[in-house]
């Protein structure tokens, strides 16, 4: 299908489209235009992907300026997926143009998926792959080898320099697997074939973690231009992702591997010393200098790269007293010693960065300057010494991380030290956790670097909340609404079991065996109505577990069992796998089944369950955030001073992305359908913080229901569900073909030039108008707010 | 470091305390759960407590662990800060030279030189840690401290001085987020006090009348919301006061040092000229028997006359013009007027006025 949005021809690989997916592109496109950030909320299951991605190929290949996308994803099947639809545009794109485009699309995916190594790509650990690739990959390795040393080198590897470094893979788009057949036949190694063609491609796909963890960024994205166009899909739990890639938890354990990884160093370069010390001569003049290698970034094999430090810092010499090998050193270890004192404190210490380093300082005379270098000086000095097994300095690498991060931030980081697992351990297991607390420092640097960032999920409700979080403005901003001709889902707000006492799992009454009994039999009668799956929500394992327990002691669980299979998640992924194996199985052949499962847990954020896998999904409780978390509360404390959020509005603001997330797990497209049941008496009030299409979909009079009329207004939904419903129905209400579109489009027009010809013959009458409309508004509002006041009554 | 690193299996004992048995009387932390290590700096051997007691309460003693011998008091056994004893040793080396090498960054130059310095002194501090001619080496630094006590000491102020500052400014912040909280829990329990007044107060309405309820509502809603606004407003007020009062403290962070202008002199009217003789030195006191008679004689005095100032002005006059040599004067003024034609006659003029102006003295 090809259509115009105002000047840019589009060619959108399917003969129909949705009016959502129409008016997600015209604002992509006035985003573009506008060159600035936004927040755009599109129903799961509407195609977001194809639509994102067709636009913005047809914007590189329209306008001269060619900007390049990048595209990140989650998780490595995302990433494919968004593969394999380039893939497909393109081809349509070349049947409908009668040439091929001069484009290259690539993935980019970590080693141990991408190596074909025979032995090392059967290692287990990503990092082991990692390590055991950089030793046979590393520079000085290949210089040893040219000096006829002895030394194994990746053949895979050492072939792409035979190749032209701008064309080691042909132009066009190559999906993961691919791009592994394509190196298998030519003897290539993908991972750095992919890699290295990173600044000749148009389109890159990764994961978010080669732009957010500042440690991978300033190694693969530095090439990447200004005007590059930045899109986080399933951006809904970005804020996370930030603050762990900044994140760094210490044990004793951690600490003694980075003694020993200090002794060794100490060791090597005794070693070097007497046989090559003219390598650490060099080192030490050019830390002299103050030069940086003008190389080292593009080089492949670094050890690790700074995390996120200002840009003066990295202008400036390494300070004096750790220029020396020997010196260096030395004072890491008298750093690790210091920690280790702190470690044996016996009371929880929660402390600022500057309070620490003055403690630091205090103690040991360590002074803030050496440690911001700390790890840039350990990089070089790694590299100078040409470890190979890199990963036994992993810990010490940490340790200098978080020296760094230390004395560079100021704000937004909080120590905190927790000397026993849990609150009733007696025998002291000390953690120090040094969080960081602002989400946007990791991701300030990409919103600074990049003119158009595109932050987009299924839920990602309330918009206004992200560019808080995150510190940057929008041009747009918008959530979607999903156009269908029948209603396909059924949201429904259980707020009383069978027997009208409420039903919540807050923490006073979540025990009472009243509420667990009502919980069950929500679920035993869902169970006896819904066809094949059904996937039920907990906030939290433990709570899963007792739930369960109490149910098995009341026999509800032999009750379900007639009806359903019944499949737990674990927090083992293997187990998981198998449970979620049986589970599809089951759907399959029509025994049925249930899956129970928690909704922080990996099969809430990554799998699907479309069509007969799931029709109905239980979100029993909210799932609020485990509040007790000492990191948690200092998070809130800092939203609260930093960004005015206040700790309430985020814990809830989570629970319900969370919770519309497990709700959007069962409705994959617009030909799937499902019920989506929230179970708890405290979900009424927060239904406006659910995603647009769903509360939409969510009809008044279902948001307070008791277990009965549920299932009676699930029935109702069920039945007419089994009427026949052909593909024509739903065309030129929720799919569009061109015709519908151009009607559209004209409609659009129409009414444009009618409020232009009303803007100048009837300028009163315009004025009326807005008047009209704004007291309608307020009105309208206003009803709101009485609702609010009203069911805040009823509570 | 996304990923948190598992916690091990809790370890039996915590570290450092491994090796819990007295090198020196032999008993363990089994059979004396209380024992705790010292050591003393003079060497790092580390005893337990009752052995500190039981030798060095009678006096100084040598170390009894076998080798060392050195002399050790008592008051200078502590307990050990670190659990690596090198470690213990060479922060307290590094005690000493921080004392002494605390020159600041704004005192060099460059940014080189100091890093320069810095690297000076942390080799030192190596040497005195691996005992690398200590001699010399505790000599620089004896010499170092001599010569610059004054910059030391100054520094040590400074250097105080900032300390304070921060512990002041931490102090501060922690005192801002405490206030923050419990403003933020007061709001809190005020908007749950007027939700429930709120409702009281519409219960009561709609008890009292027999109004449309959904309109009472409407200005119970309208009510609630004004007050809100205004607490909003207070919230405000409070918020900016609580930030101007904790903000600045002393912030001397970024400044460079002030050089103080340096203290102004005598108006001088000469403009640093003065008047020295070259060849002669003005006696106070000159012989010659009618200079006698002037000193003394009233009809001189009373007229203010100083025999100084006649001296002196005997002396100029009779010395005046020794060492102008008219010869080179002339010379040079020809030199000036080849070098300018056109002013030449003007140049002789001006000659001629000297020559006269010489003649004269
Ligand atoms: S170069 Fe490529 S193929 Fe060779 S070990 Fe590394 S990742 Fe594997
Ligand atoms: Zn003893
Ligand atoms: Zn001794």
């Amino acid at each position: 299908m090809k259509f115009n949005i105002e000047d840019l021809p589009i060619l959108f690989p399917y003969p129909r489209i949705y009016p959502e997916q129409y008016a997600y592109m015209c604002d992509l496109k006035r985003t573009l235009d506008a060159g600035g950030h936004c927040v755009l909320e599109m129903p799961s299951g509407t195609g977001k992907t194809v639509s994102l991605l067709s636009l913005i190929v047809a914007y590189q290949q329209y306008y001269p300026e060619h900007r390049k996308l990048i595209y990140c994803s989650r998780t490595m099947s995302e990433i494919e997926k968004a593969l394999a639809e380039l893939k497909a545009l393109m081809k349509y794109r070349a049947d409908q143009l009668g040439y091929e485009e001069d484009f290259r699309g690539l993935g980019l995916t970590s080693r141990k998926n991408l190596c074909l190594h025979p032995s090392v790509k059967r290692e287990k650990s990503g990092s082991i792959v990692d390590a055991r690739c950089r030793s046979l990959t590393a520079g000085f390795v290949k210089e040893k080898k040219e000096r006829g040393e002895d030394v194994d080198l990746c053949i895979y590897h050492d072939n792409l320099d035979l190749l032209e470094p701008h064309n080691l893979v042909p132009p066009g788009v190559f999906t993961l697997d691919g791009l592994l057949k394509y190196g298998e036949k030519h003897k290539q190694c993908p991972y750095f074939s992919a890699r290295r063609m990173m600044p000749f491609c148009n389109v890159i796909i990764y994961s978010y973690h080669y732009l957010l963890d500042p440690k991978i960024a300033e190694r693969v994205s530095k090439e990447l231009s200004k005007d590059c166009i930045v899109v986080f899909d399933e951006a809904h739990n970005i804020d996370n992702v930030c603050i762990e890639s900044l994140s760094i938890d210490l044990t004793e354990d951690s600490l003694r591997k980075a003694t020993r990884g200090a002794n060794n160093l100490e060791r090597k370069i005794t070693e070097m010393r007497s046989s090559d010390a003219e390598k650490l001569q060099n080192e030490y003049a050019k830390l002299v200098e103050g030069l940086r290698d003008a190389d080292e970034a593009r080089e492949e094999d670094t050890f690790m790269a700074n995390p996120a430090l200002p840009d003066d810092l990295l202008q400036e010499a390494v300070p004096g007293n750790i220029r020396r090998a020997e010196h260096f050193v030395a004072f890491l270890k008298r750093f690790v010693e210091y920690l280790k004192t702190r470690m044996k404190v016996l009371h929880v210490i929660s402390e600022t960065p500057p309070s620490f380093l003055q403690h630091l300082k205090d103690l040991t005379f360590i002074e803030k300057k050496p440690l911001r270098f700390c790890a840039e000086r350990l990089t070089s000095l790694v590299r100078t010494l040409e470890l190979t097994n890199i990963e036994d300095y992993q810990p010490l690498q940490e340790v200098a991380t978080f020296a760094t991060l230390a004395a560079t931030y100021d704000k937004g980081f909080l120590l905190i030290l927790e000397p026993y697992e849990s609150d009733t351990a007696t025998v002291p297991n000390p953690i120090l956790h040094f969080t960081c607390l602002d989400a946007a420092i990791a991701i300030k640097p990409v919103f600074d670097r990049f003119s158009s960032v595109i932050i987009t999920s299924g839920t990602i409700s309330p918009l206004e909340m992200y560019p808080k979080m995150l510190g940057f403005t929008t041009v747009v901003q918008e959530s979607y609404s999903m156009t269908l001709a029948r209603r396909s889902f059924l949201p429904m707000i259980v707020t009383r079991g069978s027997d009208q006492s409420a039903i919540s799992s807050g923490f006073q009454i979540r025990n009472d065996p009243g509420v667990v009994r009502n919980y069950g039999s929500l679920l035993l009668e869902f169970s006896k109505i819904t066809p094949d799956g059904i996937v039920v929500f907990f906030p939290s394992y433990l709570y899963m577990e007792l739930i369960i327990s109490t149910w098995q002691g009341m026999g509800t669980l032999d009750e379900i069992w007639k009806y359903k299979l019944i499949l737990v998640e674990t927090p083992d992924a293997q187990e998981t796998s198998l449970a979620l194996e049986t589970y599809r199985t089951a759907c399959c052949n029509g025994r049925g089944a249930i899956l129970l499962c928690v909704a922080r847990g990996k099969v809430s954020e990554g799998i699907d369950f479309d069509h007969h896998y799931g029709r109905t999904v239980l979100c029993m409780g909210v799932p609020f955030q485990y509040t007790e978390s000492r990191i948690l509360k200092a998070r809130l404390e800092f939203l609260r001073e930093t960004y005015r959020i206040r700790e309430n509005d985020f814990l809830s603001f989570d629970a319900m992305r969370h919770a519309a997330q497990c709700l959007g797990r069962v409705l994959r497209g617009k030909d799937d359908y499902g019920i989506m049941v929230l179970a708890d008496r405290r979900f009424q009030k927060k239904r406006s913080q659910l995603p647009k299409w769903i509360n939409q979909a969510l009809l008044e009079s279902d948001t307070s229901l008791s277990t009965d009329m549920a299932v009676a207004s699930a029935k109702k939904f069920l039945r007419t569900m089994a009427q026949p419903f052909s593909e024509r129905d739903q065309a030129g209400v929720s799919t569009w073909d061109i015709k519908d579109l151009e009607r559209h489009k004209e409609q659009k027009e129409e009414e444009k030039i009618r409020e232009l010809r009303n803007g100048i013959d009837g300028g009163q009458m315009d004025v009326d108008e807005h008047t009209n409309g704004a007291n309608g508004a307020d009105e309208y509002g206003a009803d709101d707010d009485i609702d609010a006041a009203m069911m805040d009554m009823d509570a | 470091m996304s990923k948190p690193p598992a916690r091990n299996g809790a370890p039996q004992r915590r570290p450092g305390e491994e090796d819990d048995i007295c090198p020196v009387c032999k008993s363990s932390r089994y059979l004396n759960p209380n024992m705790r290590f010292l050591v003393n700096p003079e060497c790092y051997h580390k005893m337990c407590e009752s052995c500190v007691d039981r030798i060095f309460s009678q006096g100084p003693a040598p170390c009894p662990v076998a080798g060392c011998a050195r002399t050790l008091r008592k008051q200078r056994f502590r307990r050990q800060t670190f659990e690596d004893l090198q470690i213990e040793r060479e922060v307290d080396i590094r005690r000493r030279v921080a004392a002494i090498f605390n020159r600041r960054e704004s005192e060099f130059q460059t940014l080189r030189d100091y890093n320069n310095y810095l690297e000076e002194v942390e080799t030192l501090t190596f040497n005195l840690l691996y005992n690398i001619d200590v001699a010399t080496t505790e000599e620089k630094l004896a010499s170092y401290a001599r010569q610059n006590a004054a910059d030391i000491a100054n520094n040590k102020i400074i250097s105080a001085q900032e300390s304070a500052s921060t512990e002041a400014q931490i102090a501060a912040q922690k005192e801002q987020a405490r206030l923050h909280r419990e403003a933020a829990r007061n709001e809190e329990d005020e908007e749950r006090r007027e939700k429930e007044e709120g409702r009281q107060e519409f219960i009561n309405k709609i008890a009292a009348s027999n109004e449309d309820p959904d309109k009472i509502a409407k200005v119970v809603l309208k009510k609630s919301t004004a007050r809100r606004t205004a607490a909003d407003k207070l919230r405000q007020q409070e918020a900016a006061k609580v930030d101007n009062a904790s903000a600045p403290l002393f912030q001397i962070q970024g400044l460079k040092p002030v050089v103080r202008p340096e203290p102004q002199k005598a108006y001088d009217p000469f403009g640093d000229y003065s008047i020295k003789t070259q060849y002669y030195t003005l006696q106070t006191q000159y012989e010659h028997p009618w200079l006698e008679n002037a000193k003394t004689d009233p009809k001189i005095t009373a007229g203010g006359f100083d025999v100084g100032e006649y001296c002196a002005r005997a002396m100029m006059e009779a010395f005046g013009g020794l060492g102008v040599f008219v010869e080179d004067e002339v010379a040079r003024r020809e030199e000036a007027a080849g070098a300018d034609v056109g002013t030449t006659a003007a140049a002789m003029a001006a000659g001629d006025g000297k020559e006269v102006g010489g003649d004269v003295l």
